[in-house]
């Protein structure tokens, strides 16, 4: 769940319309036309992503006058399917995996089952991904790859790809680093038993 | 009793209150004292900074560690980016990252000619930090337009590594050499566990936001460390990467700069040097009675220090956090494991430090999700405006859900004495050199730190050092 309490304003006398704002945006609220950044007002969810790295500060976060919760409501009929796409994806249902707006495993997964085929769609969805922008796109492409979608990659540098888990590491290269402290099958251990615990 | 040590002081900074707003400081109520880490373990090392040679100090350091270190590859047409990190700026002030970072600059080009060494700085959270640093130390002006700020959302570039592709930033890596500059200060125990700190940045402030989620949603609580190791060993950085220059930090200051060009070897001594000197400190925080806690320094609030140590690391102290048998009570992972009902999805997941009877939020950032901690300890932030900061941050939407607001420090104070009944304060405002605590705090200190020390050194720094395959003679030779 997210509030949704703040919107992009562009001054477009300090634009210049280099797009670094529309490939950064996580929900593909703001695009460059005829060389000035527009704002979709509707779909900004506030997240700051363009006001931070704007190269010339032309982006600053207002009060919106309607500000709006973002959630995407898990019909009882589909819970069976939510889970399993969770668990399929190696996340327990309630697990959180996005920590500033605590969504949690399950939503995205319901959003995904929904037809939200990219982290895009899917962070307009359930507002995971509109906080820091940073640590839950590998979530978010974990339970897309285990519902059997390849996301169709925007065009700016939102996402590149899915990276490896605790469970693609091969046992070579466990062996090969087996004292320096990383616990590869520890930590398998704890995601098993979260991924499995009953709640 | 000590007076207490001044505070650090507060920045102004997209990310905190205008620190015209910041009426009083914890260090100034009534019965605050200080202990310096000296006084509680008299084998803490000298230290070079602070000290009455300033910033000198660190310069003549830093020359004296690069004395060895071979920078012969670099020739007069290359290109060099010197990599620092956010957290460097927050130590004791900036000003000795600082230094450092210009030692190595001037040093490399009065060594091999090159002239083009550009300075590419990343951050955590707060993507416009490191342009602020810049700003405030005047460091484009040092490397001649040549700084930049650096975030994990920036343009990136595919690393293929061991386990598979990772990505790192583009602005990073756009240079024929790399120079990772950074500092040993344990900061994210909690999160890094003492394995690879010294090679840590590669899968954080240099890296993408892909490279950032495996670290913390993909690898587990310390596999994770993992991720910076399969990218530093990679072809593609192994190429580029010169050498390595770090501060390294005490509790009590910094002890010294020490370069190399091997990063493994550096991040063995660091890890060694790590364990000691803040495995004492650390462990104590864990011994320590009921307390109100105060968060006091320019930084989101599980960065704010007391004795070099953050806050996230005292909200975890009850667990022996260099025991790498053991969870954090605190990490990302470790919340993710919290179901809707608010308790944890297994019962492997300790509590959070139940010391912690309250949190005075009296002066600390926005821009880290930081509802975890206003969710599980009882927390008072002083003044309307913070609260507003907090709640206008898209990463804290919930922190003020869990958190109450008090018009004055002396208020909120009053009311954690009165909740609480404990008299014990220990406040996170960065003195150097020392803690700044209630007098009877500091006596329980006092009295256990000894206890403490003998322990950590006999008992917990052997285990320690084994779990990390680090045999202490080999190091010694």
């Amino acid at each position: 769940m997210r509030r949704v309490s703040l919107l992009a304003k562009v001054d477009l006398d300090t634009c210049i319309g280099c797009k670094t704002c529309e490939r950064v945006c996580p929900t593909l609220s703001i695009k460059v036309k005829d060389r000035k950044a527009v704002v979709d007002e509707q779909r900004c969810t506030g997240c700051g992503g363009c006001e931070q790295r704007c190269p010339v500060f032309a982006i600053k976060l207002v009060e919106r006058d309607d500000p709006y919760t973002i959630e995407f409501k898990i019909v009882p009929e589909m819970k069976d399917k939510v889970d399993e796409l969770c668990r399929k994806a190696k996340f327990h249902p309630e697990q959180i995996i996005c920590y500033c707006t605590e969504t949690r495993a399950e939503e995205v997964a319901a959003a995904v089952l929904a037809g939200n085929d990219t982290p895009e769609k899917i962070s307009a969805a359930t507002g995971i991904r509109t906080g820091c922008k940073i640590e839950c796109i590998q979530p978010i492409l974990r339970i897309l790859n285990a519902a059997g979608i390849t996301p169709e990659k925007p065009e700016g540098y939102q996402w590149y790809g899915l990276t490896p888990t605790l469970w693609d590491i091969n046992e070579d290269v466990k062996k090969r680093y087996s004292d320096g402290g990383f616990r590869f099958d520890d930590d398998i251990e704890v995601f098993e038993k979260v991924i499995n615990a009953k709640k | 009793m000590r007076k207490p040590i001044p505070p650090a002081k507060p920045k102004k900074s997209q990310y905190g209150i205008d620190p015209n707003l910041l009426k009083k400081r914890m260090a100034e109520l009534p019965g605050i004292t200080s202990v310096t880490v000296k006084e509680l373990f008299p084998d803490t090392p000298d230290v070079i900074y602070p000290s009455e040679a300033g910033k000198e100090a660190i310069r003549e350091a830093t020359i004296k560690s690069l004395e060895n270190v071979d920078m012969s590859m670099i020739k007069p047409e290359n290109s060099v980016n010197i990599c620092a990190s956010h957290h460097g700026f927050t130590l004791l002030g900036g000003e000795a990252y600082t230094e450092m970072l210009k030692t190595v600059r001037d040093e490399i080009i009065r060594r091999t000619g090159c002239r083009n060494v550009r300075l590419r700085a990343g951050v955590g959270m707060r993507l416009r930090e490191t342009e602020e640093y810049i700003k405030a130390f005047k460091l484009d002006e040092y490397f001649e337009g040549k700084a930049k700020g650096v975030a994990p959302i920036d343009k990136g570039i595919p690393i293929e590594t061991e386990i598979g592709t990772l990505y790192g930033l583009n602005a990073i890596y756009d240079a024929d050499f790399v120079v990772h500059c950074h500092n040993s200060d344990v900061r994210e125990v909690h999160f890094h566990r003492q394995v690879d700190r010294a090679v840590k940045p590669f899968g954080m402030s240099y890296a993408r936001a892909e490279t950032r989620s495996t670290y913390h949603q993909n690898l587990g609580p310390r596999g994770a460390n993992f991720t910076a190791r399969a990218i530093f060993n990679s072809e593609f950085v192994q190429k580029k990467f010169a050498f390595a220059t770090f501060l390294n930090m005490s509790p009590a200051g910094v002890v010294g700069v020490v370069s190399d060009n091997d990063l493994y070897k550096l991040n063995e001594k660091l890890t060694f040097d790590g364990l000691k000197y803040y495995g004492k400190i650390i462990t104590l925080f864990g011994q320590l009675s009921d307390c109100i806690v105060g968060l006091d320094f320019p930084c989101p609030v599980p960065y704010v220090f007391a004795s070099g140590v953050i806050y996230a690391n005292f909200v975890s102290a009850n667990v022996d956090l260099f025991n790498l048998e053991s969870l954090a009570p605190y990490t990302w992972y470790t919340e993710s494991f919290y179901g809707k009902d608010g308790k944890p999805l297994i019962p492997e997941i300790p509590p959070v430090n139940p010391k912690i009877k309250m949190v005075i939020h009296n002066y600390a950032w926005s821009g880290y999700p930081s509802a975890f901690f206003s969710t599980h300890t009882p927390t008072i932030v002083v003044g309307r405006e913070q609260a507003d900061l907090m709640s206008r941050c898209p990463m804290n939407a919930k922190y003020m859900d869990h958190a109450v607001i008090a018009d004055t420090l002396d208020a909120a104070m009053e009311f954690a004495y009165k909740v609480t009944g404990t008299d014990k304060v220990l406040i996170f405002d960065g003195a150097a050199g020392g803690i700044n605590v209630s007098e009877s705090l500091a006596k329980e200190m006092l009295e256990k730190a000894p206890i403490v020390a003998e322990k950590v050194d006999n008992e917990l720094m052997p285990i320690w050092l084994k779990q990390r395959g680090i045999d202490p003679l080999a190091l010694a030779k």
